[in-house]
């Protein structure tokens, strides 16, 4: 009995965590680019989890995972939140794999090739503009990930 | 060939300097046979492309497979250290050495390589000769080695110019062309024209690299087609692999190479033969080959391993060097915000020396690398900022990225060594740190170079120091002397104590001076590729 209870829950877990990777996918795609990843691009990153991602949550990496999949708004102020964390979040290297899976994608090109002709004012203005983004979202996120790290 | 026969001379290894030595002796109609393990790319051979890094990017919808790799073994999240920089397509070079050359070490993490071709299928392709003043202390000066790097400049490709750099790089008739310089690279050499007076004052030289890349075509070879994927593949072969040299070697019927050998010991009877036993990596047993000579070229750790083991001398301390490398993460603000060239090479697109005290004084060198033709998530991982807007940043700046690799000169200390445990299966043992006043020095002169950089209008974002073992150059295990001391060669590569045991790879190379040691190793074994020659004849 024991052993066919496992072998039930086995692939019922195992289904939960896939559906659980293709949303996460989803989301990390809108975040990083604003696109909705086709399937393809789901699978790879699904497929990519399991290559580069094998080691098992920290308590810490767990908690702010389980926070963004119940509440996907918070994903960007968590990224901010661990972004100078050191040793790479789990959170952070999800996007990294994401980041990497949607670069090598050519319908992705336009959102996330090198700009090179931007000229001097037009940089200064977005580098500017991103970097305040980036700096009131790492106060906001740092805040956001002590409270979720701590309940 | 039978491999029963005893042949002319018997060549370990398959690298820059083994088919380099090997030349010189099958050119001459000698019998030869290469003993190797060549390893080869079995998954990404003949998958790439062939075209512009750009146009892949815009169109190959499988680009994932060899940029990021099959087992996505692209996307790392380690620590940089020696193979960092190896792309997917290249990290084959590697393969088996952790279960057939084991290393035990704290502080030295050294890439080896049994692939056909050895490092030099992965390799950056610098090739700044020494100059009389970098051979220093050697039993050997410049004039023993210029004939061979006209040789194997011949024979290999090698861009430059003769410009301001020649004092620190020395003349070479054989020399092509330089290869274009990208946007990146041009927008810093110009400014370095505007002030090359108060630069020089300071003892900062910048001009061509010379490369072992084609500028036009040679040997079969085509010229670099700036397409920007030298990091990714070998199409057109204008930059040099050690396999363009061993596929000229395969045309002579007197060489012959036995693959999937790795070489353990070696033993010198009293008929005069070298007897070589080697294990077959695919099965369980040994063999034994037969040759009136040995030239040992697999490489320092591995030819190391190799005499020790045969001479019996376990346990024993032999010294190491290698050049103390970092990576100055720098930002060209000569090209903020402007267009680029699409087309582009991959390699160094200019070379840097710090010289205060002149070219005759040890100098420094670098090589400037522009970040292109490298994906962005690689810059973004190390950048603390939240991704959407790393991603925004990163597209603006990368065009103005670059690295500055500086690779710091070395000398052999009581706190650099290696040595072997007895046993088939056991460790190179290596320590290795630099004293208190060699940081000091390799800081101060950081620091210097940083001051000359700012004058070039290059900020300094972020220097990475990749660990000891990172620039690759592995040398000095058995180092040259004039004196007939165990566990040295002599000025010709033979090895002490014995009648017909050379050594022509990085190990016999007493010291670094602060330059790639692959072309004067190249040279080094075309020389003693000659004397052994010379010998067998006599």
């Amino acid at each position: 009995m024991v052993a066919t209870s496992r072998s039930h829950t086995a692939p019922i877990a195992a289904s939960r965590d896939l559906a659980d990777l293709r949303r996460e996918a989803v989301w990390l795609a809108r975040y990083l680019i604003d696109v909705e990843p086709p399937t393809d691009l789901v699978e790879r990153y699904v497929v990519a989890n399991a290559k580069v991602l094998r080691e098992t949550p920290t308590a810490r990496d767990a908690r702010i995972l389980a926070f963004v999949h119940a509440h996907p708004w918070s994903l960007g102020w968590l990224d901010a939140g661990t972004a100078l964390t050191r040793g790479a979040p789990l959170l952070r290297r999800k996007l990294v794999v994401m980041m990497a899976i949607l670069e090598a994608t050519p319908e992705f090109l336009e959102q996330t090739a090198p700009i090179d002709d931007a000229g001097i004012a037009a940089l200064a203005w977005r580098l500017g503009r991103a970097g305040a983004k980036a700096a009131a979202k790492i106060v906001g996120g740092t805040l956001l990930a002590a409270v979720v790290v701590r309940t | 060939m039978s491999s029963d026969a005893v042949v002319d001379a018997i060549v370990v290894g398959s690298g820059p300097s083994a088919v380099n030595a090997a030349y010189p002796l099958v050119e001459a109609g000698l019998t030869v046979r290469m003993l190797d393990v060549g390893n080869r790319d079995a998954t990404y051979a003949g998958t790439i492309p062939d075209g512009p890094f750009s146009e892949l990017r815009r169109t190959d919808r499988d680009q994932h497979r060899y940029f990021l790799g099959e087992e996505l073994e692209g996307i790392g999240f380690g620590h940089t250290g020696a193979g960092a920089q190896l792309t997917p397509p290249r990290q084959y070079v590697c393969k088996d050495t952790d279960r057939l050359q084991p290393i035990a070490s704290n502080s030295f993490f050294p890439l080896q390589s049994l692939a056909e071709g050895g490092l030099g299928q992965a390799w950056g392709a610098g090739s700044p000769p020494f100059s009389a003043a970098d051979l220093a202390g050697f039993p050997i000066g410049l004039d023993d080695l210029q004939p061979h790097y006209e040789v194997v400049a011949d024979r290999i490709g090698i861009s430059g110019a003769r410009d301001d750099l020649m004092p620190f790089l020395g003349p070479m008739f054989a020399m092509q062309s330089p290869v274009e310089v990208d946007s990146n690279g041009e927008g810093i050499l110009r400014r370095y024209a505007a002030q090359r007076r108060a630069l020089n004052k300071t003892g900062v030289y910048l001009g061509h690299p010379r490369i072992a890349m084609l500028s036009r075509p040679h040997r079969g070879r085509l010229a670099n087609r700036s397409w920007d994927m030298d990091f990714w593949s070998d199409a057109g072969k204008s930059v040099y692999r050690p396999t363009w040299t061993l596929d000229e070697l395969k045309m002579f019927s007197n060489f012959s190479v036995v693959s999937r050998r790795l070489v353990r010991t070696f033993e010198e009877r009293a008929n005069g033969e070298v007897v070589v036993t080697a294990a077959n990596v695919d099965g369980s047993g040994t063999e034994q080959h037969r040759a009136r000579s040995l030239v040992l070229a697999a490489g320092t750790l591995g030819t190391t391993r190799i005499v020790l083991r045969s001479l019996s001398h376990f346990e024993r301390a032999v010294p190491l060097v290698c050049n103390p490398h970092s990576y100055a993460a720098l930002l060209n603000l000569n090209t903020l915000g402007e267009a680029v060239r699409d087309e582009r090479h991959s390699m160094a697109q200019f070379c840097l020396v710090h010289a205060p005290e002149g070219h005759a004084r040890p100098f420094t060198v670098g090589h400037f690398y522009s970040y292109r033709s490298l994906l962005l998530f690689r810059l973004m991982k190390d950048n603390p900022l939240p991704m959407r807007e790393n991603l925004t940043i990163m597209r603006h700046l990368s065009p103005s990225f670059g690295v500055l690799i500086l690779q710091h000169r070395d000398e052999p200390s009581s706190t650099k060594y290696c040595s072997l445990a007895e046993g088939d299966e056991a460790p190179l043992e290596i320590e290795y740190s630099l004293s208190a006043a060699e940081q000091l020095r390799n800081d101060a002169i950081e620091a210097d170079i940083a001051r000359g950089l700012r004058k070039l209008r290059c900020l300094k974002l972020k220097t990475m120091r990749p660990g000891h073992a990172a620039s690759v150059h592995y040398a000095g295990t058995l180092p040259m002397s004039s004196k007939d001391v165990e566990l040295t060669t002599d000025r010709d590569g033979r090895l002490h104590r014995t009648r017909r045991v050379y050594i022509a790879d990085g190990s016999v190379f007493p010291s670094l001076p602060s330059k790639g040691l692959t072309f004067t190793m190249m040279a080094n074994a075309d020389r003693i590729g000659c004397h052994v020659r010379s010998a067998l004849r006599a």
